[in-house]
């Protein structure tokens, strides 16, 4: 294990290098994008060799400044050059109409038990897929109140923390939910991002 | 220095390569080539047990997909 930070390091910078070499020599936008996407990995093999709860308490944020960062930029490039969605017929394939159901619910299902941050994003994962393949018709205030009142309940979590530090057990239950459906609710909403109704 | 790490580093080193310098210079290609840097991270946290770290980058791996496919989509029905 003594071996194995050095040796990893000089990987990283060695994988470092090559990325940004891509990176300076590129001229289009849109592969800078994705070379920014490459950026972003190497970053994170570089916190995950500290190798300790440190780590997996760094990576969590980093993550989440990662795709916030990815999707404004996109949504950044997109505006800057004037692209519009594809017209014609759209993207169908047979799986899109008989996966959906079930995959969401496996997702939703383990994302519930796993709660927390972890458990929002998987169960989120199956949320975008269900409305990507099935389209959203739903009402997108409840979406932002429950989040709203999940976020709500976070707070209130930690006031148990601080006050009554004897259920902390309560706390942790209350802060792991009300996190899940936060980040669960705000994931989803990437789902319906390419445009609206059941033919999408 | 586990079997993991040792792949994961591999992977990872090959990966930077192929979504560096992707032999086809496309859109889609280069964002297939990011998936492999992705799977050396994944074998790296797998070999210091980052459990929450590892399904946390697996789930988001997936809507950054999602969010570049949009991007792509559009770039390459304006050209």
């Amino acid at each position: 294990m003594d071996v194995a930070y050095p040796v990893g390091l000089v990987v990283v910078a060695a994988a470092i290098i090559i990325g940004f070499t891509a990176l300076v020599r590129e001229k289009d936008d849109l592969h800078r994008i994705l070379l920014t996407d490459l950026a972003e990995i190497l970053a994170l093999v570089l916190i995950a060799l500290v190798a300790t709860d440190l780590a997996e308490a760094l990576i969590l944020p980093g993550l989440v400044v990662g795709i916030s960062e990815l999707m404004a930029v996109s949504e950044v490039y997109i505006a800057k050059e004037g692209l519009r969605a594809p017209t014609g017929p759209p993207f169908r394939i047979e799986v899109m109409n008989s996966a959906p159901g079930i995959l969401a619910l496996i997702l939703v299902a383990y994302g519930i038990v796993l709660s927390g941050f972890t458990g929002g994003v998987i169960a989120a994962v199956g949320a975008v897929f269900y409305f990507m393949c099935r389209g959203h018709t739903e009402q997108f205030e409840l979406i932002e109140t429950v989040s709203g009142y999940a976020w709500a309940f976070w707070i209130g979590a930690f006031f148990i923390f601080m006050f009554l530090p004897g259920y902390w057990f309560f706390g942790v239950m209350i802060a792991g939910g009300a996190i899940l459906l936060k980040v669960m609710a705000k994931m989803s909403l990437v789902g319906t991002m390419r445009g609206g109704g059941p033919d999408v | 220095m586990t079997p993991e790490f040792i792949l994961g580093c591999i992977i990872l080193i090959i990966g930077v390569i192929a979504a560096g310098f992707p032999r086809p210079m496309t859109y889609l290609g280069r964002l297939i080539s990011l998936e492999i840097p992705g799977f050396g991270l994944l074998l790296i946290m797998l070999a210091y047990d980052e459990m929450l770290a590892l399904l946390t980058f697996i789930g988001v791996t997936a809507i950054s997909t999602f969010v570049l496919v949009r991007a792509i989509e559009r770039k390459e029905a304006a050209e």
